[in-house]
């Protein structure tokens, strides 16, 4: 190039000669002076060197701007290094040993534009970091974080700070971490309290943040999460202390199970309801199955907060069914407890009916029982007082007690008496009949008890003054004294003596009478053998009633019912109609052959038989009746066997069937002998049709017909 | 005789009854209610002195027998073979079990605490009322009889079953396993009634056939000596002799009489230790079905409705009649004493 600039200059100077020829020729031509030929060559010669000024002018500030370049570069490197924090001092040498300006730059560059690419680089790290530690500032606490803090400092992008980023970073991810934990423990305590309270655990975490529900990956972590979360928990808690136990804070926000009782407002809680339970299956032997049911509960009794872990177990549903179940046993226990006052009064009663007492009022524990019922008083002081009352007349039965039995035989003693009496007022006492023999037999042993009553008496009345004397209150018995009572008894037997005496006078004197006139007329019939005679009364009191006034009704033929009882007697054994409705009572599918149907309860047929006393059976000739003419059995009717025996006023009230005034007269049943004796069929046929209906026949209860109808509708 | 003429001698007719046979009634041990059952499927609850139908319990099929638990739940036999318990107040049932067939008769022991029940189908049950609420979880025992079972009484912890074929078996409820005595009914037909004193000393029996059987559970021969037998509701009309069932005894709970109601109609009161009729009250429509002394014994209460023994024909409406009890008509007599002669 330098020779072709050589070149090109050795040719600028021929051209620049040939020139200067040229214009001499010109010149000479022209014929120019010198002087005008030396000032047109100065021109030319200040031209040239202005244009070589002008290049160099140039060339200067090439140089001057290549020196700045190189200078910017240098500081900029040197900015850059400073800001990334490296030493820039390896620039300074290459600057020393480099040639020229150009040659000086050429290297510089490459040298920034590493600088550059790694500066970019290290803002792209910062700028990243920066924006993770957003992140999660964010969701550590929304509003807590401050985005100018959060600014990437350009010129500071040194390896430290970047370090200083990373920590912070790092800090911040493990306190997140720290977080989720602690919100995935509270999760799980509450999810643990939720399914103990029986609460719906979804909905309360959603209430507290839609991200915990676990359908979300990333799990709200905020300050605020956290602490409602814990509040959560808190309330949760508390829940279930106030459940567990008797605290009861006046919260309206609190469950509370009131069961009202009259005024008073319980409120029932777990361990409440439990140790309750526990009292009432104790009471009442609550068999072990039924307790098995429960066992969640009771075992709950004692148990801390911590200590009840089991799903439901404090539920509102499951704490009502608790409740239920208290209830239902605390009705049973109250059902109990006044079953067992009833046993108790009962207890009493018969303690009192055997000693002959007499309650002091008649509805003590009736009262008592309304009040138990009624909830004012307590049932067991109610039982209290019924025990108190048992004991009381168990001391007083006691000390009774040798009266008593000396009563008893005085009492049986009369009975005897009475019964000797009507007994030798029979006049066929002596005939030989069915148990006459037995019947002496008694009235021996009869007599020598009569005869000790006076003694019994006497002692009686001894022990009883004693008795009285010693307690300064009077002996009753059932409600009457029982002096008066022996009294009373002293005073008819006198009489009785005096009677027993008038009337061997005047049989006496009868006999004169009749020897009179036998000697006057001849024999005559002897008259009829006088009949009044005094029962003594006969003082059967244990049935509870008052002493009742002895009933003066007077019958004449007072000595007859006996004999008519026993002829009764006989009828109902033996009276073959007695054992006619074994056919017509039984109720059979198919028609007797040969007997035309009959309604059940029809009058009554009676079927031929020999009556085994016909002596004593008055025979009335019954009515055919339908096809069936089968001699009838001489039946009697009741009215009629007693008619002869009563008042006019008794078989009214008999006969009528609306009595307008109660009966004051007692009717003696129809009784037959227990067991009935075998029937006599002497109809064979009678015989056969009955061993047919027997075996054939199934007995049926009106109620059964009664069903298969209804069922057959 | 009609209805219409009978308030004053018969007694208040309670309103509502049942609108078909009744089956049983019987007054609490506490108060004057009264439960009914009947055949119409319902169990009626009557305040007896107030003449108010309290509640009344729709059943599937009749109720043949029922009893108070306490006043505030009772007890029913159904015909479909279920025991069930009723809580008045709430109308809640709870079925205790069931049996094969029928219920015909329900008991609850105070003493024992628990329910018995005679059925049908020749077993004695017993159940425990607290155990309701699951099937059979009540059931304490089931104990076989010979015969259906007609008829129960209870008295402390004794119980006497009467069963067709005239069976009577006594058991102490303290031991079901067997029973304490096995009898065969001293009268010679179909059982109909059978109840206990209430001293506890024997029980009376009453059969199809217009008879009563007083009997004693003492089997020595000094007290055996004392049962007997008598008739009752029975009509002599121009030599014919008309029989009648006795369908119900009912023991006063002071004075230990009794009052039978027969098929006549009639209800007798008998004074069994002197064995004389004390009284007999005036005819009623139609059968007597059933006997209840109130607690007190100041109340009867009567049913008169057709109990069935002549098979399916017309008869008198169902009705209950509440009698005030006058003493008279209660009281053992003494046996008169014949005035001194003149």
């Amino acid at each position: 190039m330098a020779r072709v600039s050589t070149h090109q200059l050795l040719q600028l100077e021929k051209t620049c000669g040939s020139l200067l020829y040229e214009l001499q020729i010109i010149w000479d031509e022209v014929g120019e002076s010198d002087d005008e030929r030396d000032k047109m060559l100065l021109e030319l010669e200040q031209e040239c060197l202005e244009v070589y000024r002008r290049k160099v002018d140039q060339a200067n500030r090439c140089r001057a701007q290549l020196r700045q370049a190189i200078a910017d570069s240098e500081a900029e490197l040197a900015s850059i290094c400073s800001s990334i924090g490296e030493p820039p001092v390896h620039t300074r040498q290459s600057n020393q040993g480099a040639g020229s300006l150009k040659e000086e730059l050429k290297s510089i560059a490459p040298q920034l534009d590493e600088m550059r690419k790694k500066k970019e680089e290290r803002l792209h790290q910062f700028l990243e970091v920066i924006k993770q530690i957003r992140k999660i500032s964010l969701d550590i606490s929304p509003t807590d974080c401050n985005p100018s803090k959060l600014a990437v400092d350009e010129s500071d992008l040194s390896t430290k700070k970047l370090e200083d980023l990373y920590r912070q970073l790092e800090s911040l991810q493990k306190e997140k971490c720290d977080r989720l934990n602690q919100v995935m423990e509270y999760l799980s305590a509450l999810n643990a309290l939720c399914s103990i309270l029986g609460v719906d655990f979804i909905a309360t975490i959603r209430e507290i943040h839609p991200s915990l529900d676990g359908s979300e990956i990333s799990k709200s972590v905020s300050n605020a999460t956290i602490e409602s979360l814990a509040a959560a928990i808190r309330r949760l808690r508390e829940i279930k202390i106030e459940r567990m136990q008797k605290v009861i804070p006046q919260n309206e926000n609190v469950f509370r199970f009131c069961y009202s009782l009259e005024t008073d407002v319980y409120v029932w809680q777990l361990q409440d309801l439990a140790s309750t339970m526990l009292e009432l299956w104790n009471l009442m032997d609550t068999p072990i199955e039924e307790q098995r049911l429960f066992q969640n509960v009771t075992s709950n009794i004692a148990a801390s907060e911590e200590e009840i872990t089991e799903p439901d177990t404090l539920s509102l549903d499951f704490l009502n069914y608790v409740e239920a179940e208290v209830l239902r046993l605390e009705e049973l226990k109250i059902s109990m407890m006044k079953e067992l006052v009833l046993k108790k009064k009962t207890e009493l009663e018969e303690l009192r009916r055997r000693a002959h007492l007499v309650a002091d009022a008649e509805n003590d524990t009736e009262f008592v029982i309304n009040a138990i019922e009624s909830g004012a008083i307590d049932a067991s002081s109610a039982l209290e007082q019924i025990e108190a009352q048992i004991s009381t007349v168990k001391d007083d039965a006691f000390s009774r007690k040798e009266i008593l039995e000396r009563v008893e035989k005085w009492l049986i003693a009369c009975e005897e008496e009475a019964w000797l009496e009507e007994y030798n007022r029979d006049e066929n006492r002596y005939n030989a009949g069915r148990g006459a023999h037995l019947s002496l037999k008694r009235a021996e042993k009869a007599r020598a008890l009569v005869n000790k009553i006076p003694a019994m008496v006497e002692t009686l009345v001894a022990k009883i003054t004693q008795w009285e004397q010693e307690r300064s209150t009077g002996f009753i018995y059932d409600g009457v004294r029982l002096l008066s009572m022996l009294e009373e008894y002293t005073i008819v037997r006198q009489e009785k003596e005096q009677e027993r005496k008038r009337q061997r006078d005047q049989k006496k004197l009868q006999g004169q009478l009749i020897a009179e006139q036998e000697a006057l007329y001849g024999s005559k019939p002897s008259p009829s053998k006088p009949q009044s005679a005094k029962k003594v009364a006969n003082r059967r009191l244990s049935l509870g009633g008052a002493l009742l006034h002895p009933s003066k009704a007077d019958y004449p033929h007072s000595a007859k019912p006996v004999r008519v009882a026993k002829r009764t007697d006989d009828l109902g054994t033996f009276s073959p109609s007695a054992c006619h409705p074994v056919k017509k009572l039984s109720y059979n599918a198919h028609q007797e052959v040969g007997v035309p149907a009959r309604k059940p309860f029809a009058p009554l047929v009676p079927v031929n038989s020999i009556p085994p006393t016909p002596s004593k059976v008055n025979s009335i000739p019954s009515t055919p009746l339908k096809a069936n003419n089968i001699p009838s059995t001489p039946s009697k009717p009741i009215t009629s066997a007693y008619g002869e025996n009563r008042t006019p006023n008794t078989m009214l009230a008999a006969a009528a069937p609306t009595p307008k005034t109660p009966t004051t007269v007692p009717v003696p049943m129809h009784v037959a002998t227990t067991p009935a004796s075998t029937c006599y069929f002497n109809s064979e046929a009678v015989v056969a049709k009955v061993a047919v209906a027997q075996v054939e026949e199934t007995e049926y209860s009106f109620e059964e017909r009664r069903l298969s109808l209804y069922l057959s509708r | 005789m009609s209805a219409a003429t009978l308030p004053p001698a018969g007694g208040r007719e309670l309103s509502r009854p049942p609108s078909d046979g009744i089956s049983n009634l019987r007054f609490s041990n506490h108060s004057d209610l009264l439960l009914v059952s009947s055949w119409d499927r319902t169990l009626r609850l009557y305040d007896a002195g107030a003449n108010a139908l309290k509640g009344e319990f729709a059943h599937a099929d009749p109720v043949l027998d029922c009893c108070f638990h306490d006043d505030s739940s009772g007890f029913s036999a159904g015909a479909d073979g279920r025991v069930r318990r009723f809580v008045f107040a709430s109308g809640k049932e709870d079925i205790l079990g069931r049996h094969d067939s029928p219920v015909r008769c329900v008991e609850y022991s105070y003493a024992a605490g628990q329910v018995i029940t005679g059925s049908w189908d020749k077993t004695l049950k017993c159940w425990d009322p607290r155990g309701s609420g699951g099937p059979d979880r009540a059931l304490v025992g089931t104990y076989p009889l010979p015969e259906r079972v007609y008829s129960l009484s209870l008295v402390g912890y004794r119980l006497v079953v009467a069963t067709a074929g005239r069976h009577v078996n006594v058991y102490d409820l303290r031991n079901m396993s067997q029973p304490e005595q096995r009898r065969e009914s001293s009268l010679k037909y179909q059982t109909r009634c059978v109840r206990c004193y209430p001293n506890g000393t024997g029980y009376a029996l009453s059969s199809i056939e217009g008879r009563v059987a007083m009997e004693f559970f003492d089997l020595s021969e000094a007290a055996q000596a004392k049962k007997y037998a008598f008739k009752c509701h029975r009509k002599s009309e121009a030599g014919r002799d008309t029989v009648y069932p006795v369908n119900a005894i009912a023991f006063h709970p002071i004075y230990g009489t009794f009052a039978t109601g027969g098929c006549d109609g009639y209800v007798n009161v008998w004074d069994g230790n002197n064995k004389k009729r004390l009284y007999q009250y005036s005819k009623y429509p139609t059968s007597i079905a059933a006997l209840s002394f109130s607690r007190d014994g100041r109340l009867l209460a009567i049913a008169s409705s057709y109990t069935f023994e002549e098979g399916d024909t017309p008869h008198e409406p169902d009705a209950i009649f509440v009698r005030n009890v006058n003493e008279v008509e209660v009281k053992p007599k003494p046996k008169a004493l014949p005035a001194p002669p003149h």
